[in-house]
């Protein structure tokens, strides 16, 4: 589904810009239908290559169609006489295409064809090309992707090119970027230092990495004393910017993985912080969630692939009901004898634990399995000189979320009502004709629903292995203990603070040591308040 | 209180019977054409590293079936011995021991991590038996009793950097996970680049630990790194469980293959199967196989090996390669030597040939590890590899790499010299590998 | 027979069998020949050398979670610290022996480009030096940390948990190659220990020996403590700090006393099983390795000196089989035992059959008396007590 998207869309685009439209540097010889057949036949990456450079010569638009396939791994050549086709699959076999007009030619059986072979330098000789040949196209995005190359690129002999581009262009963005691709030509260029210093000058408004890098070159390089104040003025600006934005970087991660941490910590906080039971099962309620993500979007694969986008949505109501099954069937058959004395409950819940991962590996095997991300976990956008990836958004949001719910229902139900009595005074609880028995079982159901929930968020960033819930547990006890038990604000605090704390000092402390830093300022931290962030109050504390 | 003595004793003596009643129902599963030959198979089947070795162990099984079929060995029926050391160092030794002196198995294919192989190590040298190792790692070591099958850094990394500096890579990123095989291979790596010409100030050395599974810092560490106009390329060693998150992050951050392209030592098809690998196309692997090449005889291979498996989605990989060719390997040492005593057909296997799956023909040689060839892969979208270069020739394994100072000097040669760390310099055999008979 | 009737028959008879074993098991090992049916084959003497050791450790664990009711997650780490105390001797003994031929550093060290021995690595060629670290090392660091655990009134599972985070930094620390301890692949290959080559059967009968007459000793300390003065006192933290506390005893000296002295006696069982398996790496700080110290202890039954001793060698000796005979299904009986344990067995198969005893001795008391005479009300012991 994926792969079709920007195909469809490049063939419009192609569709509409079909006629020949007026390109520059056009060679009459050359006939584009003539050279892209050069990709028919066995060959090595070199000849490949050599016609990507011939074809981009030709400065044709239509041959834009055939170099995004190839670079897009679509171009084959037909075994039966070396023909070149854009194929696209079609059931089981494969129909193809005109590589230039884009006309349908029929459909083939996937043995006919044969691949033209692509490695990265050779998408990036189509890339190159693309740049060149549409900065002119109809789609701004395309445009747009033209002129981010050309800047990378900074190619002198483009600023003629682009200044055309920029008097066509009509969207304000799109012109902007022109004009950076522009400026970073004309730095490299042999131009009066008048125009460089004006060029320095656009790259310090682009302020990242990128400008910095192109102007420290070109200050090192220059002679003119004025273009290179310009150039050194807008260094300083650009890396105090720079600075700046990589503090609100690692805030923005360590919020990152202090939500990770959280959702990794949450399901505890009620069954270990609420109930008291050490549950060492904790972490295969989290990796069943996971799984349970994976067999929603198997079943999807095969059955509805449409429904692809909705499948994190469908597993999350799943997920809860199957953790909150398997911890429902673990309270009443085995936590229930074993309260009041916590100490135990660790001994049996780490068999359980154990059972549980192995049964897992028994069914699904011993490897990881492939969770996808739907498109809109994917990729990530920029704020600023930050770059925020979706999949990481979305999980700070949902854990949020998860936490408020949760929150919610402790608080703001006859069963949150009930589960905050059978824990403040079990006996008076019952005196008041609570069920108790029936409010631990649900409590414990609700602990271990919400850990495979944060399975289904899980999932999306690391491994679904057995093993996945073992890489949480002790990071989820450490949150929770911080926190304070029995407090849910206390996990809240406590994951965002560690999760911070711990992405401050990795940038100079590096993992490893930042880690270890972390554990060792938790032992610290409980020295000086051994109950934790937020202390749980009351007579029965010490009971 | 006499109950109480009367039931330990039982117990004891319940213990102990159990314990020899053990080998018993073992050896008592023989089959009728003569007594079977017994077969270690030491791969983890719990624990962290299941999630690579459990397939070693259905390989095995495999590649055992098959030479029943063919008729065993010496006429004799080949049996499997499977144990879990579960991941749990000290237990490979505790299950090598038991294997060898309990089960008396004529060899054992086993391990993956280099500390495994460390822990078994001196109880292969006590007890005079034969291991073969199937997987990559860092050299610096030959034993005559081990052989090794997998890649030493000459036959995966070194290639490796060979073809990015080919393709214009001028900025390097060594990011390794932090144990002995990346540390040993990065420090490798620095010193030939050097010797290349590259600038201290173009090379990074990151370390992660075990299992890391937050990447968000050291992937924009990678992209800061590459965003200088330079040619950048990721050089990694990042193990297993920690590759996934990885490549997510890269996939999430936007760095794609054509930027900054990354080249992996420790992933294959296995790991591949847990990624959507849209995002990650034209990320690059070394190895010495992959699935997707296309000879007479890896076809053959992988519809056995599905057939066996009972899955038409299970893929093959670089390692159980290595499995394959280490077996036949030492089938063909076996009935040259007539018998499976360890020390007749530790001597018979230097020389020994077998045709590797990729179109070659792969040689023991006298410093037990092999000849393969490089093939450096690029990741296509169905989480298989399109081969983009390969060595014109087999490359021989080298035990003693020639880019580290001290173990430049070192060469191994069980034939002539008899030797895993002869000296070439002071003309002697270090340490005490020698082993007298 | 003052000893026996000081700490019971039953320890006594433990004392005794552990003792037996150290002499017998070697014998029969060394001196009959294999095809005797009492032979002890060699495999088997340095694999009882681990439980045993293992059954030091869990006895450690006992002292201060049976006995004072400090649940430690971290014992592990004593265990690992006391080992690598020992396997850096073992690696300076290797001297010229290693692959490089280097007279001083260790093999990871040469190939990692390390020029000179770094400052924590001297001393450890000196075997009494290596033995005094393995005391000393784990009683410091367990001294620090109950120094200040104690000090704050950490307890319950706050205290279990940061010895876990304790045991878990740790772990991260020795896996860092940077730490100069081998990073993950630890110290291995050892040649001799006094001199004696590592791999002889009779070295591995004579640690083995040494590992049971430790443990019979640890034994026979561990039931003198309890059953002293001081031990009544830990019994009473273990039960009602607080209380303890009003009287005016100082708790917080009490557990760590028991810390330290358990810490050290963790870091002996750590020191004698490294040279019998041969290796010691980082894996021994994973906090799973404390939690199963914890389980063995729990499945013997914990406080009482046999239980942890027992319960460490039944789950050891299931695991050797299981993982041979079961491989792929042995986490399903291992798992299983636990829950079994816990939900039929609470106090662990010794606190089991003792307070079988108890319960059937009342029983048997109650009918007697009520056969003896219908008035003997008195001799009936009141339930409650």
């Amino acid at each position: 589904m994926n792969r079709l998207i920007p195909w469809l869309l490049l063939c419009l685009g192609a569709l509409l810009s079909a006629a020949p439209g007026a390109a520059f540097g056009q060679t009459p010889e050359a006939d584009p239908a003539a050279i892209v057949q050069k990709f028919g036949g066995k060959q090595s990456f070199d000849a490949t290559e050599a016609v990507v450079s011939e074809l981009a010569a030709t400065g044709d638009e239509r041959v834009a169609r055939a170099l995004r396939a190839l670079r897009d791994g679509d171009l084959y050549w037909r075994k039966s006489d070396e023909k070149v086709f854009v194929a696209t699959r079609k059931g089981d076999d494969y129909e193809i295409f005109d590589p230039l007009s884009g006309d349908s030619a029929g459909t083939v059986a996937k043995g006919d064809l044969e691949k033209v072979r692509v490695k990265n330098s050779i998408r990036n000789a189509v890339t190159g090309a693309l740049g060149t040949l549409t900065l002119r196209a109809d789609n701004p995005a395309q445009r747009m992707r033209a002129a981010d190359t050309l800047f990378s690129e900074g190619d002198p002999e483009m600023v003629a090119p682009l200044d055309a581009a920029i008097a066509a262009e009509t969207d304000p963005a799109v012109k902007t970027r022109m004009q950076e691709a522009r400026a970073s030509a004309v730095l490299v260029s042999d131009r009066p230092a008048e125009e460089k210093a004006a060029a320095a000058k656009v790259l310090a408004a682009r302020g990242d990495r990128e400008s910095l890098n192109k102007l420290t070159a070109f200050a090192a390089a220059t002679g003119d004393a004025a273009a290179k104040k310009a150039a050194e003025s807008a260094i300083a600006a650009i890396e105090s910017n720079i600075a700046f934005w990589n503090q609100a970087q690692n805030v923005w991660y360590g919020l990152s993985l202090g939500s990770v941490l959280l959702l990794a910590a949450i399901g505890l906080a009620i069954t270990f912080g609420v109930m008291g039971v050490i549950n060492m099962a904790h972490g295969e309620m989290v990796m069943l969630g996971a799984y349970t993500t994976f067999v929603v979007q198997e079943v999807i694969r095969a059955n509805a692939p449409g429904l692809f986008e909705f499948s994190l949505a469908i597993a999350l109501p799943l997920a809860f009901l199957v953790s909150g099954a398997v911890g429902l069937v673990m309270e009443r058959f085995l936590i229930r004898f074993l309260y009041g004395r916590p100490l135990e409950t660790l001994l049996a819940t780490f068999g359980v634990s154990l059972i549980l991962q192995q049964a897992v590996r028994t069914i699904f095997g011993p490897s990881n399995r492939q969770v996808g991300n739907p498109d809109f976990m994917s990729g990530a956008f920029d704020v600023g000189l930050m770059s925020v990836t979706w999949n990481r958004l979305w999980i700070i949001v949902f854990a949020l979320v998860v936490f408020a719910a949760l929150l919610l229902v402790l608080n703001r139900t006859p069963l949150g009502l009930q589960m905050r009595a059978v824990t403040q005074n079990r006996r008076m609880a019952a005196a008041m004709g609570i069920r108790t028995p029936w409010v631990d079982a649900l409590t414990f159901a609700l602990g271990s629903g919400i850990a495979g929930i944060a399975g289904v968020a899980l999932s999306q960033i690391d491994n679904v292995s057995p093993n996945l819930g073992q890489g949480y547990i002790i990071d989820s006890f450490m949150v929770v203990v911080f926190g304070g038990v029995g407090n849910l604000w206390g996990t809240l605090v406590g994951a965002m603070t560690l999760g911070i704390v711990n992405k401050f000092l990795e940038p100079f402390a590096g993992a490893v040591l930042g880690k270890i830093v972390v554990l060792v300022l938790i032992i610290l931290f409980i020295q000086k308040r051994p109950r934790g962030l937020f202390a749980q109050k009351g007579r029965f504390v010490d009971a | 209180m006499n109950s109480a003595i009367r039931w330990m004793q039982k117990t004891a003596a319940a213990a102990t019977i159990a314990a020899f009643g053990v080998s018993g129902a073992l050896a008592a599963d023989a089959k009728p054409s003569g007594e079977p030959i017994k077969v270690g198979i030491l791969h983890s089947l719990s624990g962290t590293m299941a999630i690579s070795e459990t397939t070693l162990k259905d390989a095995m099984l495999m590649l055992i079936d098959e030479q029943n079929k063919k008729g065993g060995l010496l006429g004799r029926p080949l049996e499997p011995v499977v144990v879990d050391p579960a991941s749990d160092w000290p237990l490979f030794a505790e299950k090598a021991r038991e294997l060898i002196s309990q089960d008396k198995v004529a060899v054992v294919f086993g391990c993956w991590t280099s500390v495994s192989r460390k822990s078994v190590l001196p109880v292969f040298k006590e007890l005079d038996s034969i291991l073969f190792y199937p997987v990559q790692y860092e050299g610096e070591e030959s034993e005559r009793n081990v052989f090794y099958t997998g890649a030493a850094p000459n036959q995966q990394a070194i290639p490796a950097v060979d073809y990015l500096m080919g393709e214009g890579v001028k900025r390097w990123v060594l990011e390794g996970t932090d144990y002995v095989y990346p540390r040993t291979t990065n420090k490798i790596l620095e010193q030939y680049l050097k010797d290349k010409g590259v600038p201290a100030e173009d090379i990074i050395v990151n370390y992660t630990p075990f299992g890391f599974s937050d990447w968000q810092t050291e992937v924009s560490k990678i992209k800061e790194f590459g965003s200088t106009g330079k040619k950048t390329a990721v050089v990694s060693t990042i193990n297993g469980d920690a590759n996934v998150p990885f490549y997510k992050e890269l996939a999430n951050q936007g760095i794609k293959a054509t930027d900054i392209p990354v080249v992996a030592f420790s992933v294959g098809e296995e790991e591949l199967a847990g990624i959507d690998t849209g995002p990650l196309v034209g990320h690059l692997a070394a190895w010495n196989y992959f699935e997707s090449v296309d000879t007479p005889e890896n076809q053959d291979f992988i519809k056995k090996w599905h057939a066996f498996i009972g899955n038409d989605k299970r893929v093959t990989n670089d390692p159980m390669e290595a499995h394959y060719i280490g077996f036949n390997m030492w089938v063909k040492a076996v009935e040259k030597a007539g018998t499976t005593d360890p020390d007749a057909v530790i001597a018979a296997l230097p020389g020994t040939e077998q045709a590797n799956l990729t179109g070659g023909t792969s040689k023991m040689l006298p410093n037990h590890h092999i000849t393969k060839p490089v093939l450096i892969g690029e990741i296509n979208e169905d989480g298989q590899f399109d081969v983009v270069s390969e060595t014109d020739d087999l490359v021989p394994g080298d035990a003693w790499s020639d880019f580290l100072p001290e173990s430049k000097k070192l060469e191994a040669d069980w034939v002539d010299l008899k030797c895993g760390n002869y000296d070439t310099e002071a003309k002697k055999c270090l340490g005490d590998t020698m082993k007298s008979n | 027979m003052i000893l026996a009737r000081f700490l019971g028959p039953r320890v006594f008879i433990l004392v005794a069998i552990v003792l037996a074993a150290a002499i017998l098991v070697p014998a029969s090992n060394l001196l009959l020949p294999a095809s005797h049916p009492l032979h002890v084959p060699s495999y088997l003497v340095p694999l009882f050398g681990k439980y045993v050791c293992y059954a030091l450790l869990a006895l450690a664990l006992d002292l201060v979670w049976g006995y004072v009711g400090i649940l430690s997650l971290g014992h592990g780490a004593f265990f690992a610290l006391g080992g690598y105390a020992m396997g850096m001797y073992l690696m300076r003994q290797i001297g010229p022996r290693g692959v490089y031929g280097n007279p001083i550093l260790p093999d990871f060290m040469v190939f990692l480009n390390w020029k000179e021995l770094p400052w924590y690595w001297t001393g450890f060629d000196q075997f009494w030096f290596a033995c005094l670290m393995v005391v000393l090392v784990p009683g410091l660091l367990a001294f620090v940390f109950g120094f200040f655990a104690f000090r704050s009134r950490v307890t319950g599972v706050y205290l279990s948990i940061i010895t876990q985070a304790m045991t878990y930094a740790l772990l991260l620390a020795f896996f860092r190659n940077d730490m100069g301890f081998g990073g993950n692949n630890g110290l291995t290959d050892f040649k001799d220990i006094l001199g004696f080559p590592i791999q002889a059967g009779s070295t591995r009968a004579g640690l083995f020996a040494a590992s049971c007459v430790a443990l019979a000793i640890a034994v026979l300390f561990v039931g003198w403590i309890t059953r002293s003065k001081l031990g009544k006192l830990m019994i009473a933290v273990r039960d009602a700090e607080s209380r303890t506390r009003f009287i005016g005893w100082r708790p917080e000296y009490v557990k760590l006393f028991a810390f330290t002295v358990s810490a050290v006696m963790a870091g002996i069982a750590g020191a004698l099983y490294v040279p019998q398996v041969g290796i010691i790496n980082p894996g021994e700080f994973a906090p799973v390795n404390s939690i199963e110290v914890v389980v063995w202890a729990a499945v013997g039954g914990r406080g009482t000196l046999i239980g942890p001793v027992l319960g460490a060698l039944l789950v050891n000796y299931g695991k050797t089989v299981f993982t041979a005979v079961l491989p792929e299904f042995w986490l399903f009986m291992l798992g299983g035992l636990f829950v079994f344990v816990t939900l039929v067995l609470p106090r662990g198969i010794v606190g089991t059959i003792d307070h079988g005893f108890d319960a059937f001795r009342a029983t048997r008391r109650a009918r007697a008396a009520e056969k003896g005479e219908a008035g003997g009300q008195d001799a009936v012991p009141n339930p409650a007590e």
